[in-house]
């Protein structure tokens, strides 16, 4: 579950040199997903006879119910130049490797979305650190409610309790102090520096 | 399939050294997400309690939860759980859950990982394969021939390879294809490499990937999910292919096939036979329960056949066959009665049960039923959302028929006492909104409430929540927390009953979809063949993969015979292009519970339902579902939920008897 | 020479900073340090101030090493990861340079290159254990280093005046833990927050320096107040620095009032650090007016 938006109308036109077949994807389309501006781009391609067929379809992330989908078009596929993908960057990916001598390209640039490793988006993030600093901040977390991701507390940047980079973001620090001081928590602040591991990744694979 | 469950335990060291100064551990455990949907709970719960109580802790209590990170229902599901002895809850989920219940508000424990998350590079799609996205903002796959140069190189290199691969392997990791000895090799298959060689050096903006950005999209993301009610969904609504078309009356049918069920509950008995002869508004099968409705002629002429034939919803169904005689003459009995001021609650029920009105939103529950209810009730709702993409049905009732749409309004208000009718239509038909407004503005007692599109949200409980804040609960009907809800079109159909005399035998169809050559509008009379209306419309523009249904796209039946007639409840026919796909295994993503708007966990009910597993299904409230089949438009796995859900509903309710 | 020493001393130890230009020609810099900072204990030399890339602070503090002024290398974890950080350590050592102050550093959103990578592998806490961990012969990845260990006075800062004290003595606990040695604060305005912080941070027992900025205008004073972190010039003092515009332009103002916060706070604290932002020529005269000199 990512968000997508329309890149600049320079980059897609040039992207559209020749002819071209669309996918659009909005499977995460309750997430979010430039509707009305892809609809908009298929009409202005359409009409300046470049396109030689679209489909709007959801999960192309998903390889066999994308190629069943694609079947019928794959004569069309064949005509374009380039097959301009409007979906995250893995459903490019996905249709790049299956049109494997086609040039693919993304009409889209991909947006995190707090939450979105889950279910649903929220106010908060996991960043899939591998190495969770929960207990030590009272279940706010440093790396992703800190513009810096700082692990041993807060730098001297908030002003007004707001973050030196955003000043609609709050310090999560100061969330972290307010959040322990609350639970009554606050002598998990004298836990030895912590130092991160960015080398977790090895655990996974 | 790739596995990305998203935590696992911490080592035992640190779990020990965790609960070294803790005791009364209450636990909660995520069911995880994004892996096969194999078992039910998972192992890490047990495991955890099996150590903290072999560390002499108590433990006050424990649960598993499916999506802990879904706000909404872990909210729920906690409350009142945690009892009062607890002193630490311990949570075993990747960050997002633990942040959720660390968030709750009413819980002022202290709250802990016990689990890492699992560290991996980048966002997965919906389907769980290899390609991931790190959601740079900044999409370099154009230049990479679709390859991502930032997840698939370790060091994210932008500009061609780095000098650490050996034999075609990453010096990171030498399991690992070096990502630009493949983009080169697929560059230089598509021969591009000169575009390749010639593009400009690449630098990558970190800026672009900022709170402001992402808060933003997440409010609004949330707001519209939460808008009104919990889920639902957002289709590409497409209505413009109709929603301009005139409404017109349809040529009457030669030949009128009336099936004996076009609503809920027990078949009307016909009361006419072979070879008799009918007369427009005549009835012809009546009402054989409490829960039924009569039949009657909408055209004049002869009965050809009372025999089995093709229905929308049921496959073939007995059928009053007429032929008509072109003259259209009226049935003595249609005649207009008393003004509504003289008469009774008593008499409109009589009018509209003889008229045989029911819900023609699709449903078709006797309107007479409703206009009786158990429990006094305030407020009357009419339902004028029309939520179903692509249908346009009644926003042209609205805009034709105002007048008698208010009408019917205060003939229900009187009818149920209830002060207030509210008539409530979704924001994307503002013309009929000005409309309705205008004529309601010197009605004291009835408003025109304006609802953001969201589906299902003409589904009655829904669009109470919606309106009125109030919550039916599950088994409960929309008196029980003092309302009604009625289609507008129904509604119309009321008036004419009580004005004209006139029982229910035409309605307002849409017949639109990407195939349709010429999209319309149509007054239609009942018994009218499907096919006879398509081919109106110029007909189907293609010769395969095309899928014609009752109803909308949402919650419409396909139609395997085109001769069947329409009916009540048909508020639309519609030809779109066939699905091709097949259902994968489940992947636990959640969206299904995302946007179940009865909060229900529609993933469970696929799975026990191929495990015929009945009474789990009831269990866990599969008969609250409405089959609005938000689930199935959300899967990513295009799972049937909602036939498997009905093959539960069936044989639930053949064990009650 | 390690300023640690002075603070056991007992002396009231005074440093100042100065900011590497965007260039590499720094005579000008060289000659204003020598002419009114040769003085004072040690300066500080910035790295990469509020994000905007200018010549290296390890250079910088090299060069006024040469000319025989005492750099303190300020070292922020915002453009190097550990090893860029620690290999950064080791070539200051070689240089004679042993003072160091360890910060997290601004965000580089603030600064002039947005779009550039945050690093932030470590922070202020875990670069001063980092620090920590060299002088005791081991790199951070726990690797014997070669021949002797470095030895630094090591630096950290804190800010008394912050909206949260709290969360700041609890920060400041966490440094002390990794090994500060001492603190130099931002910019105090407020004596009274000074001293009522200082009582707390009395318990750490690390030697403090009050952190003076010299208000250069009423304009200065209120973009501070508005957008620079634990920084509050009280109304009276922009009142103050209204009254008489010229005096303020002429700097006779800023320099009272600095000297007037530092004899205030004095007794509280064990020195005082002035962040002159270009005017390096009146810290002589904020010494003297302070009697400090």
């Amino acid at each position: 579950m990512l968000i997508t938006q329309l890149k600049s109308k320079e980059t897609i036109a040039s992207l559209a040199s020749g002819k071209a077949f669309i996918i659009i994807c909005h499977g995460c389309k309750e997430v979010s997903f430039p509707e009305k501006e892809v609809a908009a781009l298929v009409k202005e391609l359409t009409e300046s006879g470049k396109v030689t067929g679209s489909i709007t379809t959801d999960y192309i992330c998903n390889p066999e119910n994308m190629k069943l989908r694609l079947e019928k078009h794959m004569g069309e596929i064949e005509e374009a130049d380039v097959v301009l993908v409007c979906s995250c960057g893995v459903g490019v990916q996905t249709i790049a490797e299956y049109l494997e001598n086609k040039k693919v390209c993304a009409c889209c640039d991909t947006y995190p979305l707090p939450g979105g490793q889950g279910v649903t988006p929220l106010e908060y993030d996991c960043q899939q650190c591998g190495e969770c600093y929960l207990n030590l901040t009272g279940g706010i977390c440093p790396i992703t409610a800190c513009s810096k991701s700082l692990v041993n507390g807060q730098c001297g940047g908030s002003k007004n309790g707001k973050c030196e980079v955003d000043p609609d973001m709050e310090c999560g620090w100061e969330r972290i102090y307010r959040r322990l001081e609350m639970v009554g928590r606050l002598d998990v602040l004298k836990c030895p520096t912590q130092i991160r591991n960015f080398a977790t990744d090895v655990d996974v694979k | 399939m790739e596995d990305y469950t998203k935590y696992k335990l911490k080592e035992r060291d640190e779990l020990v050294s965790l609960l070294a100064d803790k005791d009364h551990l209450f636990i909660v455990a995520c069911n995880k997400c994004f892996k096969e949907f194999q078992t039910f709970e998972e192992p890490d719960c047990d495991e955890f309690t099996e150590l903290a109580t072999s560390l002499g802790k108590h433990v006050t209590g424990s649960v598993c939860l499916d999506f802990l990170c879904n706000k909404t229902k872990t909210t729920k599901s906690l409350q009142e759980m945690i009892p009062e002895d607890t002193e630490h809850v311990v949570v075993i989920s990747c960050g997002l859950g633990v942040q959720t219940v660390a968030d709750l508000e009413k819980e002022k424990f202290p709250v802990y990982a016990a689990a890492n998350s699992l560290n991996y590079r980048g966002h997965h799609g919906m389907a769980l394969t290899k390609k991931s996205c790190d959601a740079c903002a900044q999409c370099y796959l154009n230049v990479t021939g679709g390859i991502c140069p930032i997840v698939d190189c370790s060091k994210s290199l932008l500009n061609g390879q780095c000098g650490g691969a050996k034999n075609g392997k990453c010096e990171v990791d030498s399991s690992k294809d070096c990502a630009w000895e493949k983009i080169y090799r697929r560059l230089e298959q598509q021969g591009r490499l000169e575009e390749f060689e010639n593009q400009p050096v690449q630098m990558r903006d970190f800026s672009k990937v900022n709170f402001k950005t992402t808060n933003e999209y997440v409010k609004s993301i949330r707001e519209n999910r939460f808008e009104g009610y919990y889920g639902g969904v957002h289709p590409s609504e497409r209505k413009e292919l109709c929603e301009h078309a005139e409404l017109k009356r349809f040529p009457d049918p030669e030949i009128a096939v009336l099936p004996v069920s076009m609503h809920l509950g027990a078949p009307a008995t016909p009361i006419v036979q072979v070879g008799d002869e009918v007369k427009v508004g005549q009835k012809i099968a009546e009402a054989s329960s409490f829960i039924s409705a009569p039949v009657h002629s909408s055209v004049s002429g002869k009965v050809i056949a009372i025999e089995d034939r093709p229905h929308a919803t049921r496959g073939v169904c007995p059928s009053i066959v007429i032929e008509s005689d072109g003259k259209n003459t009226l049935d003595e009995s249609v005649k207009p009665n008393k003004p509504l001021e003289e008469l009774t609650p008593e008499e409109i029920i009589e009018i509209v049960k003889n008229a045989g009105i029911v819900g023609m939103g699709g449903a078709g529950f006797p309107t007479c039923v409703k206009l009786k209810p158990a429990t006094p009730v305030d407020t009357i709702l009419l339902n004028g959302c029309e939520c179903e993409p692509l249908l346009t049905a009644d926003h042209k009732t609205l805009l034709a028929f105002a007048d008698d749409i208010i009408f019917g309004l205060q003939a229900i208000l009187k009818t149920t006492g209830a002060e207030k009718g509210i008539i409530v239509i979704e924001d994307n038909k503002p013309d009929a909104i000005a409309l309705m407004e205008e004529k309601v503005a010197d009605l004291a007692n009835i408003e025109v409430v304006t609802a953001k599109t969201k589906y299902p949200q003409g589904a009655e409980k829904m669009l109470i929540k919606r309106v009125l804040n109030r919550w039916v609960p599950s088994g409960k009907l929309p008196a029980d927390v003092g309302c009604v809800v009625d289609n507008i079109s129904t509604v119309k159909a009321i008036a004419d009953a009580i004005r004209t005399g006139m029982p229910l035998i035409e309605r307002v169809v849409s017949v639109t979809g990407e195939y349709i050559k010429n999209p319309g509008n149509f007054i239609v009379k009942l018994g009218t063949s499907t096919k006879a209306l398509i081919d109106a419309c110029g007909g189907i523009t293609a010769d395969k993969d095309v899928t014609v249904k009752a109803g909308g796209p949402m919650m419409g039946f396909v139609m395997n015979d085109l001769e069947a007639p329409i009916m009540k409840g048909s508020n639309g026919i519609i030809a779109i292009e066939t699905d091709h796909t097949q259902a994968v295994e489940c992947i636990k993503c959640g969206r299904c519970v995302d946007v179940c708007p009865m909060e229900l966990k529609p993933l469970y009910f696929a799975k026990l339902a191929d495990e015929e597993n009945w009474l789990g299904m009831q269990g866990m409230n599969v008969m609250d579902c409405f089959e609005c089949r938000c689930c199935e438009y959300i899967c990513s796995s295009k799972i049937p939920i909602v036939t498997k859900i009905k093959a539960g509903k069936n044989a639930i309710r053949g064990m009650k008897k | 020479m390690r300023i640690t020493e002075l603070f056991d001393s007992g002396e009231f130890v005074v440093t100042a900073e100065v900011g590497p230009p965007k260039g590499f020609h720094i005579e000008g810099l060289l000659e204003e340090a020598k002419t009114y900072l040769s003085d004072i204990t040690a300066v500080n030399v910035t790295d990469n101030q509020s994000s905007v890339m200018r010549l290296g602070s390890l250079a910088t503090c090299k060069a006024l090493k040469d000319e025989g002024l005492n750099p303190i290398f300020q070292l922020t974890c915002r453009d190097r990861n550990r090893i860029g950080l620690q290999s950064d350590l080791l070539s200051a050592a070689m240089f004679g340079i042993d003072n160091v102050l360890c910060l997290t550093g601004d965000h580089t959103k603030l600064g002039d290159h947005p779009q550039a990578k945050p690093v932030f592998d470590l922070d202020s806490v875990s670069l001063l254990h980092a620090v920590k961990q060299l002088e005791s012969g081991y790199d951070l990845g726990g690797n014997e280093l070669v021949g002797e260990a470095p030895k630094f006075a090591k630096g950290a800062v804190v800010s008394p005046c912050s909206d949260s004290i709290d969360a700041q003595l609890a920060k400041m606990e966490r440094k002390v833990a990794a090994g500060a040695d001492y603190f130099q604060t931002q910019a105090v305005y407020e004596p009274e927050k000074f001293i009522e912080f200082m009582e707390k941070a009395k318990q750490f027992g690390k030697p403090v320096q009050l952190g003076i900025v010299i208000p250069k205008s009423v304009g200065m004073v209120r973009y501070m107040n508005a957008n620079v972190a634990g920084i509050h010039v009280p109304e009276e003092m922009i009142e103050e620095l209204k009254a008489d515009k010229e005096k303020t332009k002429a700097g006779i103002t800023g320099v009272e009032i600095a000297a007037r916060i530092i004899k205030e706070c004095k007794p509280y604290c064990q020195g005082v650090h002035i962040m002159a932002l270009g005017w390096e020529s009146k810290v002589p005269e904020i010494l003297k007016l302070a009697g400090l000199r």
